[in-house]
């Protein structure tokens, strides 16, 4: 019999990389080494280990958690420890390489990263880095959620909601409600930046969309047959101009996105929902100044759901444009008493699994996460040429179930670390986060109360 | 008597590390293969260094190995370089990669190394960096005005032996419980058996029974070992309740009630099944092996009506126990401390984002809470102006790692400090942040492994905490000295703490400096 409660649950498991990323350190052991092997005891990660002819083995760096204790220890002062060149290379200034490295933890297990010591990076940062959650001290609901004991809620609807019912003089609702999709965690995955020969990663997104309950986009001109079973959680981003070619795909489809280029956005849309009337309409557009009116004029035209994005070079180039975008175009929908018509996907700058609440609390209803799982499949954000076809790192080449799993644990380990902060927070669902300032703490004000000039 | 008692400073014995190598800034590595022994390097360093310098013994007798490292810290590495551009046939290179790779922004390698030298000497370093960090905020860009001052660089003033009031309450209610005075403005943070061995635990307690001043037991329980130093040790009550009863409450002289940690706000405790050995689960009265969680909140304790039965049900189990309330710092934080200053609270220790921890999810660390250096003013700020701030001690924690970043605290409006990293740091730790998984700390600190807590003397890591203190005390005469103050209460601002231009009373801060 089936249970008439299910709770939302990722499936994650072990999905080791097919990629090694360079070791944090580098163990080296000088000539001077008189194969004592006092390492082998000094050291508990077995580092430092004996070859089966009883000699001393060369360390395995990758085990190395820079403790130092075996280059106290051994007796002949043979051995150091640096920073490996190869790991501090990796990736840019935002997919940090610790970054890189956490992802690949989190796509590896699914598991939260959990740690000893008190945090050790910087003090604070821009974008994202300059905000800290606020939690609740006593007066709180239960965090029992985070251990499953009760249930805290990850779902957000995708979709327009009413502002106010309106009833006629009867008392008879005269309202209709527009439809909405609800997924069970606030994350749908983007296409993949340069996705033309990769019909691996394609199919993988599409099973872990799937898996996950949620939204994969894709690009619809690369939408072939073996994608259809899994039609229900695919998004296909077409061009206002080639409507008429994907009929199909848009009768097929819950949500389609639309690339927004000009106000002739109006008649497009019109067209779009006379195919599938039940169809849910993404309107896509690229952050800029005037991305705040975009986003009303989109909603009044009656866009389902409101996708902005910045590419991750410019978040790179100024973490800050992401924060403020989202802010920004939240608070006018919320100043124009519309927030509530339109759902907000922002995308972009989702580095890691706290970008995620931070988007929210900024404002977004849901983000898109897109470089991030192309690291988790190996990508290590070079850019290289626009992420040309030829990427060295031939993320198509990865078995299509392992990909599919490590996309699967990366989400679900975002997922998990997500209830961390809202029941740090004493929130019981998602929703409720969204564009709660009050409950965020920025560098800049913090630094303005406490060691700015006060009257 | 009693001021003599209050002012006994523990005697300051070299406490050397056990293993025969150092972490130094610099080392020497020599090419063997090029090597002709002429000796000519260990002539010219010396020569330069000024001083007849056994550190360059192994210069001296070049024993045929590939590498020389300088184990006395004289060498200054790229500044001089004259070994390596003496040695006729380039056999020598100088790097200091190693100290690079160790610490990170908030311990900078230079904090650990001289955190280590405080250790072992009971004295500033005065090779490494011993009062900043790198981290770009907080106190890592707080100043104190002398510091930016060129006299300050006087070496031969640099530390005052003037003997310099640093003493502070810890009850100032006039509740008819004692006042409690310790000589130095810290005590130390709240540790868990289990999270920490109990050869630390001993060591901490003899610190504290040393300095008259105090250590905590954390949430793990009560080891029977630490009732010889009952009078200085800090029965945590916390929401897992491990090992708490009425025998432990009424042993001390402090209870604090652990609402929230700096590091995991909001979340409670962990402890992962690896550590739960047979010893930890027997004295908190768990089964062992099992992952234990410490919930969040206390869930007797949803209003500000419920924490006033909260404190005074401490206060009624043991009427001469000051109750202390542990909070973290929350945006309302201001709110929270008036709270506890009307629900009774003798001490409010507010800890901070950046605190130390055995194990937390790494997104709560760096993402809940914000960090002490904002909470402090805030606090004290909201204190003074209710007109209660003289009847609660303020104790500050999370992130606070050096005697200069407690002296800045106290100048931001706390009346003391919590530690805990730093004396860690102290014995040994790395900061490698494997405390808690597997056989858990590699130098023997944070483990409940039978053999690997052998790596902790309790004698000898009691007198590493010791020298630290009196190196931090020597610093704090030193500040006061700089400040004409005569002692440190003084250097608390009586008023709100307000910055003009970057600047208020003695601090300063870089980024908001004009």
């Amino acid at each position: 019999m089936k249970a008439i409660y299910e709770r939302y649950h990722i499936e994650v498991k072990d999905a080791p990389s097919r990629i090694k990323l360079p070791s944090k350190f580098l163990v080296k052991r000088y000539n001077n080494c008189s194969d004592v092997q006092e390492c082998t005891q000094a050291c508990i990660y077995e580092v430092h280990r004996t070859r089966e002819d009883g000699q001393i083995a060369e360390p395995v760096d990758h085990l190395c958690r820079g403790c130092y204790r075996c280059v106290l220890t051994c007796p002949k002062n043979a051995i150091s420890i640096e920073n490996n060149p190869e790991f501090e290379r990796l990736g840019n200034s935002y997919f940090t390489p610790d970054r890189i490295e956490t992802i690949n933890f989190e796509a590896e297990t699914g598991r939260v990263p959990v740690s000893g010591t008190g945090y050790k990076g910087p003090f604070a940062g821009k974008g994202f880095d300059s905000i800290w959650f606020d939690f609740s001290e006593i007066v709180r609901p239960t965090r029992d959620g985070i251990h499953g004991r009760e249930y805290i809620s990850t779902s957000v609807d995708l979709g327009r909601k009413l502002s106010h019912l309106e009833f006629d003089e009867s008392g008879r609702l005269l309202s209709d409600s527009p439809k909405t999709i609800e997924i069970p965690i606030p994350m749908i995955l983007d296409a993949p930046l340069n996705s033309t020969t990769r019909r691996s990663i394609q199919l993988a997104l599409a099973k872990a969309a799937a898996r996950l309950n949620t939204f994969s986009i894709v690009n619809a001109k690369e939408y072939s047959d073996d994608l259809a079973p899994y039609r229900l959680n695919l998004i296909p981003r077409i061009n206002s101009t080639e409507i008429e070619d994907f009929e199909d795909l848009i009768k097929a489809s819950r949500i389609v996105e639309v690339d927004f280029k000009d106000s002739e956005i109006d008649d497009h849309l019109e067209r779009i929902k006379e195919k599938n009337p039940s169809l849910l309409v993404s309107l896509r557009f690229p952050y800029d100044e005037n991305s705040s009116e975009r986003a009303e004029a989109l909603t009044r035209m009656g866009g389902d759901i409101v996708h902005f994005y910045v590419v991750d070079e410019s978040v790179e180039q100024d973490p800050d444009i992401i924060k403020n975008a989202i802010r920004s175009v939240h608070s006018h929908l919320v100043d124009i008493n519309i927030r509530d018509e339109a759902t907000l996907i922002s995308g972009g700058g989702i580095a890691e699994a706290a970008h995620v609440p931070k988007s929210i609390i900024l404002g977004a209803d849901a983000v898109a996460v897109g470089l991030a799982y192309q690291i988790a499949l190996g990508c290590k954000a070079c850019y290289g040429d626009k992420h040309a076809a030829d990427c060295p790192m031939e993320l198509e080449d990865t078995e299509i179930e392992l990909a599919t799993q490590r996309i699967v644990n990366l989400i679900g380990s975002w997922k998990d670390q997500l209830l961390e902060v809202l029941g740090g927070m004493g929130l019981r669902e998602v929703r409720r986060q969204r564009g709660e300032i009050g409950r965020a703490m920025f560098y800049e004000d913090l630094e303005a109360k406490v060691f700015g000039d006060r009257e | 008597m009693q001021e003599q008692l209050l002012f006994r400073t523990p005697e300051v014995e070299p406490a050397p590390s056990k293993y025969p190598n150092r972490i130094e800034e610099y080392e020497i590595i020599l090419d063997r293969s090029r090597c002709t022994e002429c000796g000519i390097c260990a002539e010219i360093c010396p020569e330069y260094i000024g001083s007849a310098s056994i550190e360059y013994e192994a210069f001296k007798k070049p024993d045929g190995y590939l590498r020389i490292v300088n184990h006395k810290s004289s060498c200054v590495g790229f500044g001089c370089q004259r070994c390596i551009k003496g040695c006729p046939t380039n056999a020598l290179s100088v790097k200091n990669s190693q100290y690079l790779a160790l610490g990170d922004s908030r311990w900078t390698p230079d904090l650990i190394l001289s955190t280590l030298e405080q250790a072992e000497t009971g004295r500033p370093s005065n090779r490494y960096e011993y009062r900043n960090g790198n981290s770009r905020g907080g106190f890592d860009r707080i100043r104190f005005s002398f510091e930016l001052d060129k006299e300050e660089r006087d070496g031969g003033k640099l530390f005052d032996e003037r003997q310099l009031d640093t003493s502070i309450v810890l009850n100032k209610r006039n509740d008819g419980r004692p006042e409690i005075r310790i000589p130095i403005p810290i005590y130390g943070g709240d540790m868990s058996f289990g999270s920490v061995s109990l050869n630390v635990m001993l060591a901490r307690a003899q610190a504290a029974e040393a300095w008259n001043t105090f250590t905590s037991t954390g949430e793990g329980g009560y080891p029977d070992k630490l009732i010889p130093f009952k009078e200085h040790v800090i029965t945590q009550v916390a929401t897992g309740h491990f090992g708490v009863n009425a025998e432990t409450i009424k042993r001390a002289r402090i209870v604090v009630l652990k609402y929230a940690q700096g590091a995991k706000p909001g979340l409670g405790g962990h402890l992962l099944a690896d550590k739960v050995t047979p010893d930890v689960a027997k004295i908190r009265e768990v089964i062992p092996n099992v992952s234990l969680f410490s919930p969040f909140p206390f869930h007797n304790v949803y209003s500000v009506e419920d924490h006033y039965r909260h404190v005074q049900l401490m206060k009624d189990i043991n009427p001469k126990a000051l109750v202390s309330v542990k909070v973290s710092t929350p945006t309302d934080v201001d709110m929270v401390a008036i709270g506890s200053y009307y629900a009774g609270a003798n001490i409010l220790q507010i800890d901070g984002g950046c605190g130390g921890t055995g194990a937390a999810p790494d997104i709560a660390k760096k993402n809940i809470a914000m960090p002490i250096e904002y909470a402090i003013p805030i606090v004290h700020n909201y204190l003074v102006n209710e007109g209660v701030r003289d009847e609660i001690t303020i104790m500050a924690s999370g992130g606070i790692r050096t005697a200069f970043d407690v002296a800045k605290a106290i100048a931001l409006g706390a009346d003391g400090a919590v530690i805990g990293t730093a004396e860690l740091v102290a014995l040994g730790c790395k900061r490698c942040e494997n405390c808690e998984r597997g056989r858990g700390c590699p130098s023997g600190i944070a483990t409940t492994d039978p053999a690997l807590m052998l790596l902790i003397n309790p004698e000898w890591a009691a007198q590493r905490i010791i020298n630290l203190y009196s190196s931090w005390k020597r610093q704090w005469n030193y500040i006061l000295a700089q400040l004409d103050l005569e002692n440190i209460r003084e250097l608390r601002p009586s008023n709100e703490v307000k910055f003009k231009n970057g600047r208020f009373s003695h601090l300063v801060h870089l980024d908001h400096l004009r």
